[in-house]
C-alpha cells in the first residue's frame, strides 16, 4: 500500500490520539508532552469538570500507582487510573491552571519568592523520599506555579526515565541523592534565570546549590530536609553549612542581623561619652 | 531520475506473536528476525541508497539486496548493542558504510584506482530533506503500510469489512475527506457508528504498528522511544 506524505501524517496523528471509548472522559486538546507520555485536557462527563489526562507511552501503569499514593499539597492529586482500549495506561489528575517554572521566572519574581518555590519543591521531594518514591527528572519544566502561588511538582518518574542534561546527576543509577542533585540544579537555575541580567544569587545560596550538585553523592546533603534547612538558615541571616564564610562577610552578616542591638550599643556608648565629656568640663 | 522500484520486501510470513529482535537473534533464529527487518527496512534502505549515493533503480536494488545478504552472513544482529544506538540508527549507519565501500570499489574498477564519490546530496535539489530524513520517512511509511495490510487482512478475516471501508474512506482519503454524516448516509448507519468504527480501526492500527515496532526493537525502552518519535 503506497501512502502519500499527507495520509501518513494524518495516520500518525489520529493513531496517536487516545481512544476514550468506555471512559468517562471527552478529549478536548493536547496540553503538552512529558517524560513518559502526552498530557491532554479532557472533560469528566460524570462530574462535569475539566481534568488533565496523562496517557503513558507504553504499559507503565506503575507510574500512575506511584503518584496516586503520594498525597502532598505540592503534588498534583490523581483522580483515577485506568487503561485505554488500546492498552495504554492513563491517569486523570487535577487540571492545574498556572505556568511552568521557567516561564514564571521570566516575570522576574523576587529572590524571596524564588526561594519559596524552591522550598515547596523541596518539601514535596522530602515527603516523596519518605515513601520510597523518587522523582528522577526534576527540572523547571516539571514544576508548575499556579495562579494563586501554589506550587506543583509534576511528572514523577519511572525506572525508564533517564533525567535531563543539566539537571541529571552524573551517577548511573538514580536514587534520592540524584533528586538532591536536581534540586541543587533547580536552585542554581532559579537564581540565574531568565538570563545574564538576572541575579547571580548570593554566595551562600550558590554554595548550597554547589554542595547539592557535588559529583560524589556522599558529598551532597544527606537528605532534602538538610538542604532546605540550609536555605532557611540563609533566609534567617545565619551561617549556612555549605559555605566557609570569609570573616568580613561574617561581620557584615552579624551586623545586619543584629542591627538594633548594635544601634542601641552605639547610642549607649554615645551617651556615656557625652556624660564623660560634660563631667570633665 | 528513473522511478523507484515497487519492491517492498516480503509480505505475509511473519510470526503472529513477534518476539523482540534481540530475543530472536539470541535464540538462534536470526532468519526470522531478518525477515521482519527486511519487510520493514527494504524500501527505506533502497531509498536511502538512491538518495545518498545517487544510484539508479537497478544499482540501488542490487546494493540493497547485497546489504541484507551480507547482514545475514556477518552476524549483523549479534553485533548490535542497544546501549549505543537504536536498531534503526545502527542499521542505517551499517547501510551507509556498506554502500560507501561498494560505491568506492565500483569507482576503483571503473577508473583504475581513483576513488571518486558522486556528490552525496546531488539528488537533494528541490527537497529540503537529508538522506537520513528520507530514510526515517520511508521507514515510517513502510511501518504504516505493513500495519495497514494487517488491519485489512484482520478486517476481512473477522467480517469487519464495513469498519475498514469507513476507515479507508476517511483516514486514507488522499484528497478531501468525506463528512461523518456523508459516510453514515452512504452506509446506512448512524453517525455515532461511523465515529465508533473509526475509533476501532485506529485502535487496531495502533496495535499493529506497536507490534511491528516491538518486533524490530531491543526492548521496552527502545520501543517507547521509537513510539514517541513516531507519534510526535
Amino acid at each position: 500500500m503506497d501512502l502519500s506524505d499527507s495520509v501518513l501524517d494524518h495516520l500518525r496523528h489520529t493513531a496517536a490520539l487516545p481512544d476514550l471509548t468506555g471512559t468517562r472522559y471527552e478529549l478536548e486538546g493536547e496540553i503538552g508532552r512529558g517524560g513518559m507520555g502526552v498530557v491532554y485536557r479532557a472533560r469528566d462527563r460524570d462530574l462535569d469538570r475539566r481534568v488533565a489526562l496523562k496517557v503513558l507511552d507504553a504499559e507503565m501503569e506503575g507510574e500512575a500507582r506511584l503518584i496516586a499514593r503520594l498525597e502532598h499539597p505540592a503534588i498534583v492529586p490523581i483522580h483515577e487510573t485506568g487503561r485505554l482500549p488500546d492498552g495504554r495506561a492513563f491517569y486523570a489528575m487535577k487540571l492545574v491552571a498556572g505556568v511552568r517554572l521557567d516561564h514564571y521566572l521570566a516575570q522576574a519574581p523576587s529572590l524571596a519568592e524564588r526561594l519559596r518555590v524552591i522550598r515547596r519543591v523541596g518539601e514535596a521531594l522530602a515527603y516523596a523520599h519518605t515513601t520510597g518514591a523518587i522523582h528522577r527528572d526534576l527540572k523547571p519544566q516539571n514544576v508548575m506555579v499556579g495562579e494563586f502561588g501554589e506550587v506543583y511538582v509534576m511528572d514523577w518518574g519511572m525506572d525508564a526515565v533517564a533525567g535531563t542534561p543539566g539537571f541529571r546527576a552524573p551517577e548511573t543509577r538514580l536514587d534520592r541523592f540524584s533528586d538532591i542533585y536536581a534540586l541543587g540544579a533547580l536552585l542554581a537555575f532559579v537564581l540565574t534565570s531568565p538570563g545574564p541580567q538576572a541575579l547571580a544569587g548570593p554566595s551562600a545560596l550558590r554554595a548550597i546549590a554547589a554542595k547539592a550538585m557535588q559529583a560524589d553523592p556522599a558529598a551532597r546533603y544527606p537528605d532534602t530536609t538538610a538542604l532546605l534547612a540550609d536555605i532557611e538558615r540563609f533566609q534567617e541571616g545565619l551561617a549556612v553549612g555549605a559555605w566557609a564564610e570569609p570573616w568580613g562577610h561574617r561581620l557584615r552578616r552579624f551586623g545586619s542581623r543584629n542591627a538594633v542591638l548594635l544601634w542601641l550599643l552605639a547610642a549607649y556608648a554615645g551617651v556615656k561619652f557625652v556624660l564623660f565629656f560634660l563631667r570633665n568640663l | 531520475m528513473d522511478r523507484d522500484t515497487a519492491i517492498g520486501g516480503p509480505h505475509g510470513h511473519f510470526p503472529s506473536t513477534q518476539v523482540s529482535l534481540l530475543e530472536a537473534a539470541a535464540s538462534g533464529v536470526p532468519n526470522e528476525a531478518l525477515e521482519r527487518v527486511i519487510a520493514l527496512y527494504w524500501k527505506p534502505v533502497y531509498r536511502f541508497i538512491r538518495f545518498k549515493f545517487g544510484k539508479d533503480n537497478e544499482d540501488a536494488k542490487d546494493l540493497t539486496q547485497s546489504f541484507f545478504a551480507s547482514a545475514l552472513e556477518r552476524d549483523f544482529f549479534a553485533r548490535f548493542d542497544p546501549s549505543k544506538a537504536s536498531f534503526r540508527t545502527y542499521l542505517r549507519m551499517a547501510v551507509e558504510r556498506f554502500a560507501a565501500n561498494q560505491h568506492a570499489a565500483q569507482n576503483r574498477q571503473k577508473r583504475g584506482g581513483d576513488i571518486e564519490f558522486e556528490p552525496l546530496e546531488e539528488q537533494a535539489a528541490g527537497t529540503t530533506e537529508s538522506p537520513e530524513q528520507v530514510f526515517e520517512r520511508e521507514w515510517q511509511r513502510q511501518l504504516f503500510a505493513l500495519a495497514l495490510d494487517e488491519l485489512r487482512a484482520h478486517c476481512e478475516a473477522s467480517g469487519k469489512q464495513l469498519q475498514f471501508a469507513i476507515f479507508e474512506a476517511y483516514d486514507l482519503a488522499g484528497a478531501e475527506r468525506p463528512s461523518y454524516a456523508g459516510l453514515a448516509a452512504q452506509h446506512g448507519i448512524a453517525e455515532t457508528s461511523v465515529t465508533n468504527h473509526l475509533a476501532w480501526a485506529r485502535r487496531m492500527l495502533r496495535g499493529f504498528v506497536t507490534e511491528r515496532l516491538r518486533g524490530v526493537t531491543s526492548g521496552e525502552r527502545e520501543l517507547r522511544e521509537e513510539m514517541r518519535r513516531l507519534w510526535t
